[in-house]
């Protein structure tokens, strides 16, 4: 089942027992991404959009249903270096230099750094952050930090793309530039990329396709297309297409 | 002033009024010699030192190495597998909560020196370095753990790329702590009698005498070499924090990983974390091919207490000491927490206070209760009085210190959110301070119990010849080996129910109160 390198969940659920109480975080999800999509994850906070990334990277255990990551069960595509991920906070170790951290994948992986000494430097160089392969994280911005861990995601030349909430700590202005780059990023390397977020001019800006999430049971509610043509140009933030569609993930969220 | 000198002041100062108090004979008529004085008798008696110095930390230092290995090793197993740190349990309560001065006359009359020093040394830094090493290593970073585990790492990867790391630091705390614990240890198994050498050897005999400025400078001495021992790991563990402090905040906690297991699975283990160490111990025994008249195997104890026709007696002895010595602990606890509880709650009002007072407590902490008790007997005499004055020492500090820190954790924006509604400095130590502090109170009453009845039988055993202490002094004179037995048994059995029951009593209240516990 599922593609290549795609994304697929088939009725898949999810609870949690939290103090006695059983929550149901996702109730019978049906989710297909094409190899080579770029599809966002939208919806309110507790909607299950982050569950249903952290179970595609095998971080949970589904209660229910099927999911395959490049065809193979969540354990084995991320065991076999399929996937790259970031998180909302940069979680770098604090103890790694900014080289260090982006190679930690592959310290995971149990693979050789030789081979990736200039995809190492290459990626921080994409990021931006030549000239800083030896600094400690501590010594770095919010940005730059997330930034290193955006190059860290994409070291193993993942086939899919993880991202929670990547830029979700940062402020507008910043974020507008992280996105501008994401989508540069993201057109070199064509990776099946899974976007959870909470920002609408984001998920619009990004993706080919808005993912609608509703709470109580955590569950899809819409799913809209973003047809706008490709490279993205930041005046596109002030296009009256772009803010149609912005409308109407909002209406979506509200149940419209 | 120059500020670089003001840290120094107040020990100064406390140097001088001590010094005029000795002069003229101020304190308890003449027991709290001049510092001059201690000094000088420290001169006069220096060529004794080298011998009792080196045994004693001969039997730390190898107990140390031996304790810290076992202690780490016991970290790694439990934070790797946590259903093994359950069965295991009850075995690491006992060795927390056994007083070594109980089973000291048992070691020494089963074995030779210097396996009881190296044994009760050991024991001493188990426990402290066994639960920093786990704390350390499963506080680590959810999120730095979510990232090996979403590129496919198992628990060892996490252990080797993140957890150890973040462990150091954690570790290396638990060893100042084991230090001063080893060297207490060492010395308690000198009380058990029998050697030659050794502090505690020289202490006990010294006590007899009446000669305070001796009994000072031994103290003082072995406060010294437990002091040093700490400072060395203070400085090793700045030299690793300096680059692993977190960078951000973590968000969220480490989620167990356990799946909830069934009631019959949840009762096995804890029946065999209460087997485990009686397991233990007939075992040992059995390896060990201890003469049957020297060690009692848990039947042999059974027969001695219940089934002989001298066991009444024994029994009434039994409760007759307990009820001496239990009375005195719970009562001087009480007195030490709540005096604890209160100036830590000062430290919110003058944050200066915690300045004033941690020098102090890391003395106390640091100062090898053996040489504490003699002191406090020279000062207040023989009565009851110094239990009160024992446990209330031994308690305090641990408390304050554990609370003070703890109250320090609290955000800035809660303590100001009760201020920012015109709360005053009442309502604001209710609403937030006296809660926030709960978690450290419970911490502090869990790990100061077992000392306290530690301190207890130690002035019961030097001083006021009554209770346990005595009673283990006594049947050690005898060689009444059953009544020994007896009563270390008994003693880790009334530590290890205390220190349960605030466990118990933490986990109801915290968990009403939504509050996680805190180590």
């Amino acid at each position: 089942m599922g593609d290549p390198a795609g994304i697929s969940l088939r009725r898949v659920s999810k609870s949690f027992e939290a103090r006695g109480k059983l929550t149901e975080a996702l109730r019978e999800v049906n989710l297909a991404c094409a190899p080579g999509s770029f599809t966002a994850l939208i919806g309110p906070s507790g909607c299950g959009k982050s569950t249903i990334l952290r179970l595609a990277l095998g971080l949970e255990t589904a209660s229910g249903g099927e999911i395959a990551v490049a065809g193979k069960p969540p354990a084995e595509a991320t065991g076999g270096g399929i996937t790259g991920v970031a998180f909302q906070d940069a979680a770098l170790l604090p103890w790694r230099s900014v080289e260090a951290n982006v190679a930690l994948p592959l310290d995971v992986l149990g693979r050789d750094r030789k081979p990736y000494r200039d995809k190492i430097a290459e990626l921080i160089e994409l990021v931006g952050l030549a000239g800083y392969e030896h600094a400690l994280p501590a010594e770095l911005s919010g940005g730059m930090r997330q930034r290193v861990a955006i190059a860290r995601a994409l070291v193993t030349r993942p086939e899919v793309l993880f991202l929670d909430e990547p830029f979700g700590a940062l402020d507008q202005i910043l974020r507008r530039q992280m996105n501008i780059e994401l989508q540069r990023i993201w057109m070199e390397s064509r990776a099946t990329t899974l976007l959870v977020t909470h920002g609408i001019d984001e998920a619009v800006f990004l993706a080919d396709r808005v993912v609608v999430m509703a709470s109580r049971p955590g569950r899809i509610t819409r799913v809209i297309d973003i047809d706008l043509p490709r490279p993205r140009r930041p005046e596109l933030f002030n296009d009256p297409a772009f803010h149609r569609l912005e409308a109407e993930i909002a209406g979506a969220l509200d149940g419209h | 002033m120059p500020s670089r000198l003001r840290p120094f002041v107040g020990p100064l100062l406390i140097l001088v009024l001590w010094e005029i108090a000795g002069r003229f004979g101020l304190v308890a008529s003449g027991a709290l010699p001049a510092p001059s004085a201690i000094l000088a008798r420290l001169a006069v008696d220096w060529s004794d030192y080298p011998g009792h110095i080196f045994a004693t930390l001969f039997g730390a230092g190898l107990g140390f190495l031996i304790g810290n290995g076992i202690a780490i090793a016991a970290g790694v197993l439990f934070a790797l597998y946590p259903v093994t740190s359950r069965v295991a349990r009850g075995l690491n309560v006992a060795l927390f909560a056994l007083p070594p001065i109980a089973i000291s006359p048992i070691l020494v009359l089963t074995f030779s020196d210097p396996v009881p020093r190296v044994v009760l040394a050991a024991i001493g830094c188990y426990f402290v370095t066994m639960t920093a090493t786990l704390v350390g290593l499963t506080q680590a970073d959810a999120r730095s753990v979510d990232v090996v585990r979403a590129y496919g790492g198992g628990r060892f990867k996490v252990l080797a790329l993140v957890q150890a790391r973040i462990a150091l630091p954690v570790i290396l705390s638990g060893l100042r702590i084991a230090a001063p614990n080893a060297v207490l240890g060492s010395i308690l198994a000198e009380f058990g009698g029998g050697g030659r050498w050794g502090l505690g050897v020289y202490l006990l005999g010294s006590l007899g005498r009446g000669e305070p400025d001796r009994l000072w400078g031994i103290g003082l001495v072995a406060t010294l070499i437990a002091g040093l021992a700490y400072l060395a790991f203070v400085v090793l563990a700045r030299a690793v924090t300096g680059s692993s402090q977190a960078v951000t905040v973590p968000t969220s906690v480490l989620r167990s990983t356990d799946r909830p297991r069934p009631a019959w699975q949840q009762g096995l283990i804890v029946l065999a974390s209460i087997a485990l160490p009686l397991a233990l111990w007939w075992a040992l025994l059995a390896v060990l091919k201890v003469p049957a008249m020297l060690a009692k195997t848990p039947p042999a104890l059974y027969d001695y207490l219940f089934g002989l026709p001298g066991s009444p007696a024994t029994q009434a002895k039994l409760v007759a000491a307990l009820a001496q010595t239990l009375p005195m602990t719970l009562l001087g606890m009480v007195a030490g927490l709540a005096i604890a509880f209160v100036l830590a709650l000062g430290t919110q009002l003058t944050p200066r206070l915690i300045r004033a007072l941690l020098p102090v407590a890391l003395v106390t902490q640091t100062m090898p209760l053996v040489a504490l008790t003699p002191l406090l007997v020279l000062l207040v005499g023989r009565g009851p009085a110094v239990i009160l004055w024992v446990t209330i020492s031994v308690t305090f500090f641990p408390a304050f210190v554990t609370m003070a820190q703890g109250l320090l954790l609290v955000p800035r924006a809660a303590l100001e959110l009760p201020r920012a509604y015109g709360a005053t400095v009442w309502q604001q130590l209710r609403l937030v301070s006296v809660p926030a502090s709960l978690p450290y109170l419970f911490a502090a009453t869990r790990l100061t119990a077992p000392r306290a009845l530690l301190g207890v039988m130690i002035a019961e055993w030097l001083a006021t010849g009554t209770g346990l202490g005595n009673l283990l002094n006594q049947s050690r004179g005898y060689l009444d080996y059953g009544m020994i037995w007896a009563v270390a048994v008994l003693s880790v059995l009334v530590s290890v129910a205390f220190y349960q029951a605030v466990v118990l009593v933490e986990r109801r209240v915290l968990g009403r109160l939504g509050m996680a516990v805190a180590e």
